[in-house]
Protein backbone atom coordinates (compact mmCIF):
# COMPACT_ATOMS: atom_id res chain seq x y z
CA UNK A 1 0.00 0.00 0.00
CA UNK A 2 1.75 3.39 -1.05
CA UNK A 3 2.46 5.39 1.89
CA UNK A 4 0.54 8.37 0.92
CA UNK A 5 -2.77 6.97 1.19
CA UNK A 6 -2.31 5.86 4.69
CA UNK A 7 -3.37 9.86 6.14
CA UNK A 8 -6.88 9.30 4.57
CA UNK A 9 -7.54 6.19 4.97
CA UNK A 10 -6.93 6.84 8.88
CA UNK A 11 -9.47 9.88 8.33
CA UNK A 12 -12.40 8.01 6.52
CA UNK A 13 -11.88 5.12 9.24
CA UNK A 14 -11.77 7.40 12.30
CA UNK A 15 -14.71 9.05 11.29
CA UNK A 16 -16.66 5.72 10.51
CA UNK A 17 -15.24 4.66 14.02
CA UNK A 18 -16.83 7.69 15.58
CA UNK A 19 -20.02 7.44 13.85
CA UNK A 20 -20.23 3.60 14.96
CA UNK A 21 -19.44 4.95 18.50
CA UNK A 22 -22.06 7.42 18.84
CA UNK A 23 -25.13 4.96 17.55
CA UNK A 24 -23.07 2.39 20.26
CA UNK A 25 -23.99 5.22 22.46
CA UNK A 26 -27.46 5.85 21.32
CA UNK A 27 -28.41 2.42 21.91
CA UNK A 28 -27.01 2.54 24.75
CA UNK A 29 -29.20 5.28 26.11
CA UNK A 30 -32.12 3.79 24.40
CA UNK A 31 -31.66 0.43 26.06
CA UNK A 32 -31.30 2.70 29.34
CA UNK A 33 -34.45 4.43 28.49
CA UNK A 34 -36.37 1.02 28.41
CA UNK A 35 -35.12 -0.14 31.83
CA UNK A 36 -38.44 0.42 33.86
CA UNK A 37 -40.91 -0.94 31.12
CA UNK A 38 -38.49 -4.17 31.17
CA UNK A 39 -38.47 -4.30 34.76
CA UNK A 40 -41.86 -3.48 35.07
CA UNK A 41 -42.72 -6.81 32.84
CA UNK A 42 -40.45 -8.95 34.26
CA UNK A 43 -40.95 -8.19 37.97
CA UNK A 44 -45.08 -8.64 36.52
CA UNK A 45 -43.79 -12.64 36.55
CA UNK A 46 -42.51 -13.37 39.97
CA UNK A 47 -43.09 -14.28 43.33
CA UNK A 48 -44.69 -11.40 45.10
CA UNK A 49 -41.54 -12.00 47.99
CA UNK A 50 -39.09 -12.03 44.90
CA UNK A 51 -40.20 -8.68 43.43
CA UNK A 52 -37.60 -6.74 46.07
CA UNK A 53 -34.51 -9.39 45.03
CA UNK A 54 -31.44 -7.91 44.65
CA UNK A 55 -29.19 -8.02 42.39
CA UNK A 56 -32.01 -7.35 40.01
CA UNK A 57 -33.41 -9.91 37.76
CA UNK A 58 -34.01 -8.83 34.41
CA UNK A 59 -35.97 -11.65 32.93
CA UNK A 60 -38.90 -13.20 34.53
CA UNK A 61 -38.02 -15.68 37.43
CA UNK A 62 -42.11 -17.58 37.49
CA UNK A 63 -44.22 -17.73 34.91
CA UNK A 64 -46.69 -16.50 37.50
CA UNK A 65 -49.90 -16.16 35.61
CA UNK A 66 -51.58 -15.59 38.85
CA UNK A 67 -50.12 -11.84 39.24
CA UNK A 68 -52.34 -11.40 36.26
CA UNK A 69 -55.25 -13.43 37.19
CA UNK A 70 -54.97 -11.26 40.75
CA UNK A 71 -55.64 -7.89 39.01
CA UNK A 72 -58.05 -9.09 36.56
CA UNK A 73 -59.89 -11.31 39.58
CA UNK A 74 -59.22 -8.82 42.17
CA UNK A 75 -60.08 -5.35 40.56
CA UNK A 76 -62.58 -4.49 37.90
CA UNK A 77 -59.72 -3.90 35.53
CA UNK A 78 -61.99 -5.19 32.79
CA UNK A 79 -64.30 -2.25 33.88
CA UNK A 80 -60.99 0.03 33.78
CA UNK A 81 -60.28 -0.31 29.99
CA UNK A 82 -63.48 -0.65 28.62
CA UNK A 83 -64.23 2.75 30.50
CA UNK A 84 -60.66 4.16 29.03
CA UNK A 85 -62.09 2.46 25.97
CA UNK A 86 -65.19 4.32 25.77
CA UNK A 87 -64.03 7.80 27.26
CA UNK A 88 -61.55 8.15 24.62
CA UNK A 89 -62.85 6.62 21.55
CA UNK A 90 -66.20 8.70 22.12
CA UNK A 91 -63.79 12.07 22.51
CA UNK A 92 -61.48 11.78 19.51
CA UNK A 93 -65.02 10.99 17.27
CA UNK A 94 -66.27 14.38 19.35
CA UNK A 95 -63.01 16.23 18.24
CA UNK A 96 -62.82 14.50 14.67
CA UNK A 97 -65.79 16.18 14.01
CA UNK A 98 -65.46 19.70 15.79
CA UNK A 99 -61.87 20.42 15.25
CA UNK A 100 -61.74 19.20 11.66
CA UNK A 101 -65.13 21.59 10.95
CA UNK A 102 -63.44 24.64 12.97
CA UNK A 103 -60.26 23.57 10.81
CA UNK A 104 -61.63 24.06 7.51
CA UNK A 105 -63.34 27.32 8.48
CA UNK A 106 -59.59 28.94 9.51
CA UNK A 107 -57.68 27.25 6.75
CA UNK A 108 -60.09 27.28 3.60
CA UNK A 109 -62.70 29.83 4.29
CA UNK A 110 -62.27 34.19 4.13
CA UNK A 111 -64.33 35.99 7.10
CA UNK A 112 -63.89 38.87 9.10
CA UNK A 113 -62.08 38.58 12.28
CA UNK A 114 -60.39 35.52 11.44
CA UNK A 115 -57.29 35.96 12.25
CA UNK A 116 -58.06 37.12 15.50
CA UNK A 117 -60.16 34.75 16.32
CA UNK A 118 -57.48 32.19 15.26
CA UNK A 119 -55.01 34.09 17.67
CA UNK A 120 -57.80 34.02 20.70
CA UNK A 121 -58.23 29.77 19.89
CA UNK A 122 -54.34 29.21 20.21
CA UNK A 123 -53.99 31.15 23.33
CA UNK A 124 -56.03 28.66 25.04
CA UNK A 125 -53.29 26.87 25.08
CA UNK A 126 -51.80 28.70 27.55
CA UNK A 127 -54.53 28.08 29.93
CA UNK A 128 -53.55 25.77 32.31
CA UNK A 129 -56.52 23.53 32.98
CA UNK A 130 -56.11 24.15 36.47
CA UNK A 131 -58.13 27.80 36.19
CA UNK A 132 -61.13 26.61 34.64
CA UNK A 133 -61.53 23.02 36.38
CA UNK A 134 -63.08 24.55 39.30
CA UNK A 135 -65.88 26.22 37.47
CA UNK A 136 -66.32 23.21 35.14
CA UNK A 137 -66.62 20.51 38.24
CA UNK A 138 -69.30 23.20 39.55
CA UNK A 139 -71.01 23.26 36.34
CA UNK A 140 -70.54 19.21 36.11
CA UNK A 141 -71.94 19.04 39.21
CA UNK A 142 -75.10 21.61 39.19
CA UNK A 143 -75.39 19.49 35.45
CA UNK A 144 -75.72 15.87 37.97
CA UNK A 145 -73.14 14.49 35.80
CA UNK A 146 -70.31 14.14 38.70
CA UNK A 147 -69.11 10.43 38.58
CA UNK A 148 -70.28 9.83 34.88
CA UNK A 149 -68.46 9.59 31.83
CA UNK A 150 -69.93 12.11 30.58
CA UNK A 151 -68.22 14.57 33.00
CA UNK A 152 -64.67 13.43 31.09
CA UNK A 153 -66.53 13.65 28.19
CA UNK A 154 -68.62 16.75 27.03
CA UNK A 155 -65.73 19.23 27.89
CA UNK A 156 -63.11 17.28 25.73
CA UNK A 157 -65.28 17.54 22.79
CA UNK A 158 -63.49 20.46 21.76
CA UNK A 159 -60.13 21.39 21.38
CA UNK A 160 -57.81 24.46 20.25
CA UNK A 161 -54.93 21.89 20.11
CA UNK A 162 -56.38 19.58 17.27
CA UNK A 163 -58.14 22.87 15.14
CA UNK A 164 -54.46 23.85 15.30
CA UNK A 165 -52.96 20.59 14.11
CA UNK A 166 -55.68 20.30 11.52
CA UNK A 167 -55.01 23.71 9.69
CA UNK A 168 -51.64 23.04 9.73
CA UNK A 169 -52.57 19.96 7.67
CA UNK A 170 -55.93 21.63 5.56
CA UNK A 171 -52.85 24.14 4.62
CA UNK A 172 -50.79 21.87 2.92
CA UNK A 173 -53.68 20.41 0.43
CA UNK A 174 -53.81 22.07 -2.97
CA UNK A 175 -55.75 24.67 -4.06
CA UNK A 176 -57.01 23.45 -7.64
CA UNK A 177 -59.30 20.18 -6.52
CA UNK A 178 -61.19 22.59 -4.40
CA UNK A 179 -61.44 25.32 -6.95
CA UNK A 180 -62.44 22.51 -9.30
CA UNK A 181 -64.91 21.17 -7.54
CA UNK A 182 -66.77 25.17 -6.77
CA UNK A 183 -66.70 25.20 -10.99
CA UNK A 184 -68.96 22.00 -10.88
CA UNK A 185 -70.64 23.69 -8.12
CA UNK A 186 -69.93 22.38 -5.13
CA UNK A 187 -70.74 24.16 -1.79
CA UNK A 188 -68.71 24.55 0.74
CA UNK A 189 -70.29 21.81 2.89
CA UNK A 190 -69.81 19.02 -0.08
CA UNK A 191 -66.50 20.87 -1.03
CA UNK A 192 -65.03 19.89 3.02
CA UNK A 193 -66.49 16.80 3.01
CA UNK A 194 -65.84 15.38 -0.38
CA UNK A 195 -62.62 17.22 -1.43
CA UNK A 196 -60.76 18.08 2.17
CA UNK A 197 -61.87 15.67 4.34
CA UNK A 198 -60.43 12.71 2.02
CA UNK A 199 -57.52 14.24 0.92
CA UNK A 200 -56.59 14.86 4.83
CA UNK A 201 -56.57 11.28 6.09
CA UNK A 202 -52.90 11.18 7.59
CA UNK A 203 -53.86 14.72 9.68
CA UNK A 204 -57.17 13.08 10.84
CA UNK A 205 -55.26 9.74 12.03
CA UNK A 206 -52.88 11.85 13.43
CA UNK A 207 -55.22 14.00 15.39
CA UNK A 208 -57.06 10.61 16.51
CA UNK A 209 -53.93 8.77 17.66
CA UNK A 210 -52.68 12.00 19.57
CA UNK A 211 -56.13 12.52 21.37
CA UNK A 212 -56.81 9.04 22.29
CA UNK A 213 -53.09 8.41 23.49
CA UNK A 214 -54.17 11.49 25.92
CA UNK A 215 -57.54 10.76 27.13
CA UNK A 216 -56.34 7.02 27.50
CA UNK A 217 -53.28 8.22 30.01
CA UNK A 218 -55.57 11.44 31.69
CA UNK A 219 -55.31 11.05 35.24
CA UNK A 220 -56.22 14.60 36.74
CA UNK A 221 -59.79 14.66 35.24
CA UNK A 222 -60.91 11.30 36.03
CA UNK A 223 -59.25 12.11 39.58
CA UNK A 224 -61.46 14.74 39.94
CA UNK A 225 -64.45 13.87 38.51
CA UNK A 226 -65.06 9.53 39.05
CA UNK A 227 -65.19 8.55 42.64
CA UNK A 228 -66.79 4.93 41.79
CA UNK A 229 -64.51 2.26 41.36
CA UNK A 230 -65.96 0.56 38.12
CA UNK A 231 -66.25 4.23 36.51
CA UNK A 232 -63.01 4.60 36.42
CA UNK A 233 -60.60 5.15 33.87
CA UNK A 234 -56.97 3.01 33.67
CA UNK A 235 -54.47 5.03 35.23
CA UNK A 236 -57.08 6.46 38.06
CA UNK A 237 -57.80 2.72 38.23
CA UNK A 238 -54.29 1.47 38.37
CA UNK A 239 -53.43 4.02 41.06
CA UNK A 240 -56.23 2.98 43.43
CA UNK A 241 -55.58 -0.34 42.91
CA UNK A 242 -51.91 0.45 44.32
CA UNK A 243 -53.69 0.63 47.72
CA UNK A 244 -55.91 -1.58 47.62
CA UNK A 245 -53.92 -4.77 46.43
CA UNK A 246 -51.42 -3.58 49.27
CA UNK A 247 -48.09 -1.48 48.33
CA UNK A 248 -46.08 -4.40 49.05
CA UNK A 249 -48.02 -6.58 46.36
CA UNK A 250 -45.72 -5.39 43.56
CA UNK A 251 -45.89 -8.55 40.76
CA UNK A 252 -49.56 -7.83 40.65
CA UNK A 253 -49.27 -3.94 40.47
CA UNK A 254 -46.81 -4.66 37.56
CA UNK A 255 -49.29 -6.81 35.86
CA UNK A 256 -51.49 -3.80 36.24
CA UNK A 257 -49.10 -1.40 34.68
CA UNK A 258 -48.04 -3.59 32.00
CA UNK A 259 -51.51 -4.58 30.79
CA UNK A 260 -52.34 -0.77 30.60
CA UNK A 261 -49.40 -0.46 28.59
CA UNK A 262 -49.54 -3.05 25.66
CA UNK A 263 -52.16 -1.42 23.80
CA UNK A 264 -50.06 1.81 23.64
CA UNK A 265 -47.08 -0.17 22.64
CA UNK A 266 -49.44 -2.07 20.43
CA UNK A 267 -50.75 1.21 18.88
CA UNK A 268 -47.40 2.66 18.33
CA UNK A 269 -45.70 0.24 16.50
CA UNK A 270 -48.87 0.56 14.33
CA UNK A 271 -48.89 4.40 14.15
CA UNK A 272 -45.57 5.42 14.43
CA UNK A 273 -45.36 7.37 11.23
CA UNK A 274 -48.36 9.61 11.50
CA UNK A 275 -47.22 10.22 15.50
CA UNK A 276 -44.01 11.43 14.31
CA UNK A 277 -45.65 13.40 11.50
CA UNK A 278 -47.82 15.07 13.28
CA UNK A 279 -45.75 15.92 16.15
CA UNK A 280 -42.87 17.31 13.37
CA UNK A 281 -45.91 19.38 11.90
CA UNK A 282 -46.81 21.10 15.04
CA UNK A 283 -43.86 22.18 15.97
CA UNK A 284 -41.55 22.75 12.86
CA UNK A 285 -44.17 24.53 10.86
CA UNK A 286 -46.13 26.22 13.57
CA UNK B 1 -69.78 42.82 2.05
CA UNK B 2 -71.20 40.98 -1.27
CA UNK B 3 -73.70 38.61 -1.01
CA UNK B 4 -70.57 36.02 -1.46
CA UNK B 5 -68.21 36.99 1.16
CA UNK B 6 -71.75 37.04 3.22
CA UNK B 7 -72.82 33.66 2.83
CA UNK B 8 -68.93 32.68 3.14
CA UNK B 9 -68.52 34.39 6.40
CA UNK B 10 -72.13 32.89 7.07
CA UNK B 11 -70.69 29.21 6.41
CA UNK B 12 -67.31 29.94 8.46
CA UNK B 13 -69.18 30.62 11.22
CA UNK B 14 -71.36 27.81 10.97
CA UNK B 15 -68.80 25.70 10.76
CA UNK B 16 -66.68 27.13 13.77
CA UNK B 17 -69.96 27.17 15.93
CA UNK B 18 -69.38 24.07 17.92
CA UNK B 19 -65.65 24.71 18.93
CA UNK B 20 -66.57 28.43 19.97
CA UNK B 21 -69.58 27.06 22.04
CA UNK B 22 -66.93 24.63 23.64
CA UNK B 23 -64.65 27.58 23.93
CA UNK B 24 -67.16 29.55 25.52
CA UNK B 25 -68.98 27.19 27.63
CA UNK B 26 -65.52 25.08 29.07
CA UNK B 27 -62.39 27.76 28.37
CA UNK B 28 -63.64 31.51 29.03
CA UNK B 29 -66.84 30.75 30.91
CA UNK B 30 -65.03 28.89 33.49
CA UNK B 31 -62.02 31.13 33.38
CA UNK B 32 -64.11 34.55 34.19
CA UNK B 33 -66.30 32.46 36.76
CA UNK B 34 -62.87 31.40 38.47
CA UNK B 35 -61.64 35.10 38.29
CA UNK B 36 -65.22 35.55 40.31
CA UNK B 37 -65.04 32.69 42.43
CA UNK B 38 -61.81 34.22 43.85
CA UNK B 39 -63.29 36.68 45.70
CA UNK B 40 -65.79 33.83 47.09
CA UNK B 41 -65.88 31.52 49.96
CA UNK B 42 -67.27 28.27 48.56
CA UNK B 43 -67.24 25.11 49.78
CA UNK B 44 -69.47 23.21 47.64
CA UNK B 45 -72.38 21.85 50.43
CA UNK B 46 -73.23 25.90 51.02
CA UNK B 47 -74.08 28.86 49.07
CA UNK B 48 -70.78 30.90 47.97
CA UNK B 49 -70.40 33.63 50.90
CA UNK B 50 -68.12 37.20 49.27
CA UNK B 51 -64.77 37.35 50.95
CA UNK B 52 -63.97 40.53 49.12
CA UNK B 53 -59.89 40.55 49.01
CA UNK B 54 -59.52 37.59 51.65
CA UNK B 55 -58.57 35.13 49.31
CA UNK B 56 -55.79 37.35 47.65
CA UNK B 57 -54.67 38.59 50.93
CA UNK B 58 -54.04 35.02 52.21
CA UNK B 59 -52.44 33.93 48.86
CA UNK B 60 -49.87 36.72 49.78
CA UNK B 61 -49.37 35.49 53.12
CA UNK B 62 -49.70 31.96 53.36
CA UNK B 63 -46.57 30.40 54.61
CA UNK B 64 -46.50 27.39 52.52
CA UNK B 65 -46.92 28.97 49.11
CA UNK B 66 -43.02 30.77 48.42
CA UNK B 67 -41.79 27.10 49.19
CA UNK B 68 -44.57 24.74 46.73
CA UNK B 69 -43.43 28.16 44.21
CA UNK B 70 -40.01 27.50 44.37
CA UNK B 71 -40.55 23.75 43.97
CA UNK B 72 -42.44 24.44 41.04
CA UNK B 73 -40.11 26.64 39.57
CA UNK B 74 -36.96 24.16 39.75
CA UNK B 75 -39.21 21.63 38.38
CA UNK B 76 -39.35 23.55 35.79
CA UNK B 77 -36.65 25.24 34.76
CA UNK B 78 -34.61 21.79 35.05
CA UNK B 79 -37.51 20.03 32.90
CA UNK B 80 -37.09 22.67 30.01
CA UNK B 81 -33.38 22.93 30.00
CA UNK B 82 -32.72 18.76 30.08
CA UNK B 83 -35.44 17.86 27.89
CA UNK B 84 -33.86 20.59 25.70
CA UNK B 85 -30.53 19.85 25.99
CA UNK B 86 -30.61 16.36 25.78
CA UNK B 87 -33.10 16.49 23.13
CA UNK B 88 -30.99 18.55 20.89
CA UNK B 89 -27.77 16.65 21.41
CA UNK B 90 -30.17 13.07 20.91
CA UNK B 91 -30.95 14.55 17.77
CA UNK B 92 -27.76 15.66 16.40
CA UNK B 93 -26.22 12.78 17.66
CA UNK B 94 -28.80 10.18 15.92
CA UNK B 95 -28.38 12.66 12.66
CA UNK B 96 -25.21 10.47 10.89
CA UNK B 97 -24.91 7.68 8.85
CA UNK B 98 -27.23 4.66 10.34
CA UNK B 99 -28.12 1.50 9.87
CA UNK B 100 -32.25 1.59 9.34
CA UNK B 101 -32.62 -0.88 12.17
CA UNK B 102 -30.39 1.06 14.38
CA UNK B 103 -32.16 4.19 13.03
CA UNK B 104 -35.76 2.89 13.81
CA UNK B 105 -34.72 1.11 17.68
CA UNK B 106 -32.94 4.63 18.25
CA UNK B 107 -36.06 6.59 17.38
CA UNK B 108 -38.53 3.96 19.02
CA UNK B 109 -36.93 3.23 22.66
CA UNK B 110 -36.67 7.45 23.26
CA UNK B 111 -39.79 8.06 22.33
CA UNK B 112 -42.12 5.32 23.43
CA UNK B 113 -42.26 6.54 27.03
CA UNK B 114 -43.46 9.86 25.89
CA UNK B 115 -46.13 8.03 24.51
CA UNK B 116 -47.26 5.81 28.25
CA UNK B 117 -49.45 7.70 31.20
CA UNK B 118 -47.06 9.15 33.41
CA UNK B 119 -49.35 8.05 36.31
CA UNK B 120 -49.01 4.83 35.59
CA UNK B 121 -45.51 5.14 34.37
CA UNK B 122 -45.02 6.75 38.00
CA UNK B 123 -46.00 3.46 40.02
CA UNK B 124 -43.53 1.95 38.38
CA UNK B 125 -40.73 4.31 39.00
CA UNK B 126 -41.80 4.92 42.61
CA UNK B 127 -39.98 1.32 43.43
CA UNK B 128 -37.26 1.98 41.11
CA UNK B 129 -36.41 4.91 43.63
CA UNK B 130 -36.88 2.61 46.55
CA UNK B 131 -33.55 3.54 48.69
CA UNK B 132 -32.95 -0.33 49.65
CA UNK B 133 -34.62 -1.99 47.14
CA UNK B 134 -34.79 0.10 44.40
CA UNK B 135 -32.39 -1.00 41.07
CA UNK B 136 -31.20 2.61 40.82
CA UNK B 137 -29.61 2.69 44.17
CA UNK B 138 -28.25 -0.83 43.65
CA UNK B 139 -26.82 0.03 40.20
CA UNK B 140 -25.60 3.68 41.80
CA UNK B 141 -23.74 1.45 43.72
CA UNK B 142 -21.83 -0.46 41.73
CA UNK B 143 -20.15 3.16 40.96
CA UNK B 144 -19.90 3.21 44.95
CA UNK B 145 -22.25 5.78 45.32
CA UNK B 146 -24.45 5.78 48.59
CA UNK B 147 -28.07 5.05 48.70
CA UNK B 148 -29.93 7.89 47.40
CA UNK B 149 -33.13 8.46 49.47
CA UNK B 150 -34.66 9.51 46.27
CA UNK B 151 -38.02 10.12 47.69
CA UNK B 152 -37.78 10.64 51.33
CA UNK B 153 -35.76 13.15 51.29
CA UNK B 154 -36.79 16.77 51.02
CA UNK B 155 -33.60 17.37 49.26
CA UNK B 156 -34.02 14.46 46.44
CA UNK B 157 -37.95 14.44 46.01
CA UNK B 158 -38.16 17.31 43.62
CA UNK B 159 -34.65 15.87 41.79
CA UNK B 160 -36.84 12.45 41.56
CA UNK B 161 -39.58 14.18 39.47
CA UNK B 162 -37.59 16.05 37.50
CA UNK B 163 -35.26 12.85 36.83
CA UNK B 164 -38.90 11.09 35.64
CA UNK B 165 -40.46 14.08 33.71
CA UNK B 166 -37.26 14.16 31.45
CA UNK B 167 -37.38 10.73 30.94
CA UNK B 168 -40.81 10.45 30.25
CA UNK B 169 -40.76 13.61 27.61
CA UNK B 170 -37.07 13.85 26.33
CA UNK B 171 -38.05 11.71 23.29
CA UNK B 172 -40.78 14.30 22.14
CA UNK B 173 -37.98 16.72 22.06
CA UNK B 174 -35.49 14.50 20.34
CA UNK B 175 -38.62 13.59 17.30
CA UNK B 176 -38.70 17.69 17.13
CA UNK B 177 -34.98 17.63 16.52
CA UNK B 178 -34.47 15.40 14.27
CA UNK B 179 -37.16 16.92 11.85
CA UNK B 180 -35.91 20.33 12.36
CA UNK B 181 -32.32 18.91 11.35
CA UNK B 182 -33.78 16.77 8.49
CA UNK B 183 -35.13 20.31 7.37
CA UNK B 184 -32.19 22.02 6.69
CA UNK B 185 -30.82 22.26 3.22
CA UNK B 186 -28.37 20.38 2.65
CA UNK B 187 -27.05 22.87 0.15
CA UNK B 188 -25.65 25.13 2.77
CA UNK B 189 -23.62 22.49 4.81
CA UNK B 190 -22.04 22.30 1.00
CA UNK B 191 -22.06 25.55 0.39
CA UNK B 192 -19.84 25.99 4.26
CA UNK B 193 -17.62 23.26 3.42
CA UNK B 194 -16.52 24.72 0.11
CA UNK B 195 -16.03 27.58 2.13
CA UNK B 196 -13.47 25.67 4.42
CA UNK B 197 -15.60 25.35 7.64
CA UNK B 198 -15.14 22.53 9.80
CA UNK B 199 -17.38 20.66 11.43
CA UNK B 200 -17.85 22.60 14.66
CA UNK B 201 -18.71 26.17 12.60
CA UNK B 202 -21.37 24.19 10.33
CA UNK B 203 -22.82 23.39 13.46
CA UNK B 204 -22.30 26.71 14.98
CA UNK B 205 -23.39 28.68 12.14
CA UNK B 206 -25.75 26.43 10.14
CA UNK B 207 -27.18 23.99 12.47
CA UNK B 208 -27.99 26.41 15.28
CA UNK B 209 -29.25 29.05 14.19
CA UNK B 210 -32.19 26.71 11.77
CA UNK B 211 -33.21 25.15 14.73
CA UNK B 212 -33.85 28.26 16.74
CA UNK B 213 -37.71 27.75 15.75
CA UNK B 214 -37.51 24.46 17.38
CA UNK B 215 -35.90 25.48 20.22
CA UNK B 216 -38.61 28.28 20.88
CA UNK B 217 -41.11 26.14 20.45
CA UNK B 218 -40.05 23.06 22.76
CA UNK B 219 -39.59 25.73 25.40
CA UNK B 220 -42.82 27.21 25.35
CA UNK B 221 -44.66 24.35 25.75
CA UNK B 222 -42.49 22.89 27.89
CA UNK B 223 -42.97 26.15 30.43
CA UNK B 224 -46.48 25.51 29.86
CA UNK B 225 -46.83 21.89 30.55
CA UNK B 226 -43.79 22.06 32.78
CA UNK B 227 -46.26 24.17 35.24
CA UNK B 228 -49.09 22.09 35.26
CA UNK B 229 -46.62 19.18 37.05
CA UNK B 230 -49.42 17.12 39.03
CA UNK B 231 -49.74 13.14 38.57
CA UNK B 232 -45.78 11.83 38.97
CA UNK B 233 -45.37 13.89 42.32
CA UNK B 234 -49.10 13.08 43.12
CA UNK B 235 -47.71 9.41 42.91
CA UNK B 236 -43.99 9.05 43.99
CA UNK B 237 -44.14 11.72 47.05
CA UNK B 238 -47.58 12.84 47.76
CA UNK B 239 -45.87 16.00 48.10
CA UNK B 240 -43.56 14.95 50.56
CA UNK B 241 -41.92 15.19 52.90
CA UNK B 242 -43.55 18.32 54.19
CA UNK B 243 -43.79 20.01 51.29
CA UNK B 244 -40.77 19.65 49.66
CA UNK B 245 -42.16 18.65 46.25
CA UNK B 246 -45.49 19.75 46.46
CA UNK B 247 -46.01 21.79 43.32
CA UNK B 248 -48.57 24.31 42.90
CA UNK B 249 -51.24 22.18 40.95
CA UNK B 250 -50.95 20.00 43.96
CA UNK B 251 -51.77 22.76 46.07
CA UNK B 252 -54.65 23.44 43.97
CA UNK B 253 -56.20 19.84 44.32
CA UNK B 254 -55.49 19.92 47.64
CA UNK B 255 -56.96 22.93 48.66
CA UNK B 256 -60.24 22.84 46.20
CA UNK B 257 -60.96 19.25 46.37
CA UNK B 258 -59.56 18.15 49.92
CA UNK B 259 -60.25 20.92 52.00
CA UNK B 260 -63.23 22.16 49.54
CA UNK B 261 -61.81 26.04 49.93
CA UNK B 262 -62.80 26.59 46.44
CA UNK B 263 -62.39 30.29 46.58
CA UNK B 264 -58.69 30.09 47.75
CA UNK B 265 -58.04 27.01 45.66
CA UNK B 266 -59.18 29.73 42.39
CA UNK B 267 -57.04 32.57 43.64
CA UNK B 268 -53.74 30.14 43.21
CA UNK B 269 -54.77 28.82 40.05
CA UNK B 270 -55.01 32.06 38.50
CA UNK B 271 -51.71 32.92 39.91
CA UNK B 272 -50.27 30.13 37.86
CA UNK B 273 -52.39 31.49 34.63
CA UNK B 274 -50.85 35.13 35.11
CA UNK B 275 -47.14 33.72 35.57
CA UNK B 276 -47.85 31.26 32.62
CA UNK B 277 -48.70 33.75 30.80
CA UNK B 278 -46.31 36.35 31.58
CA UNK B 279 -43.61 33.89 30.78
CA UNK B 280 -44.82 32.97 27.63
CA UNK B 281 -45.12 36.45 26.41
CA UNK B 282 -41.68 36.93 27.54
CA UNK B 283 -40.21 34.13 25.18
CA UNK B 284 -42.56 35.41 22.66
CA UNK B 285 -40.68 38.91 23.00
CA UNK B 286 -37.14 37.64 23.35
CA UNK B 287 -37.68 35.25 20.60
CA UNK B 288 -37.25 38.27 18.37
CA UNK B 289 -33.60 38.69 19.16
CA UNK B 290 -32.28 35.10 18.76
CA UNK B 291 -34.89 33.15 17.08
CA UNK B 292 -33.80 33.29 13.06
CA UNK B 293 -36.80 32.21 10.47
CA UNK B 294 -35.07 31.24 7.52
Amino acid sequence: MPATSGPILNGRFRAKLFDWSVTALLLLGGILMMMPFVWMFSTSWRQAKDSFSLPPQWLPTAWRIENYQEVLNGIPFVEFVLNSLKVSTLITLGQLVTCSMAAYAFARLRFPGRDLLFLIFLSQLMVPQQVTIIPVFILIRVLGLLDTHWALIIPALFSAFGTFLLRQFFLTIPYELEDAARVDGAGYVRTFLQIILPLAGPGLSTLAIFVFNFYWNEFFRPLLFISTWEKMTLPLGLTVMRGYLGVGNVAAIMAGVSMGILPVLVVFLVAQRYLIEGITLTGIKG
Amino acid sequence: MSPRRLRETFVAYGFLAPVIAGFLIFVLGPAVAAIGLSFFNYDVLTPPRFAGWANYLRFFRDPRLPLIYWNTVVYVFWYVVLTTVVGLALAVAANRAMHAVWRYLVRTTYFFPVLTSLASVSLVWQYLYSTDFGIINYYLGKFGVQRIPWLTSSQWAIISIIVLGVWKNVGFNFILFVAGLHNIPRHLYEAAEIDGAGRWASFRYITVPSLTPVVFFVIVWGLINGFQVFDSPFILTTGGPGDASRTVVMYIYESGFRFFQMGYASTVALSLFIIVVILTLIQFRLSRIWVFYQ
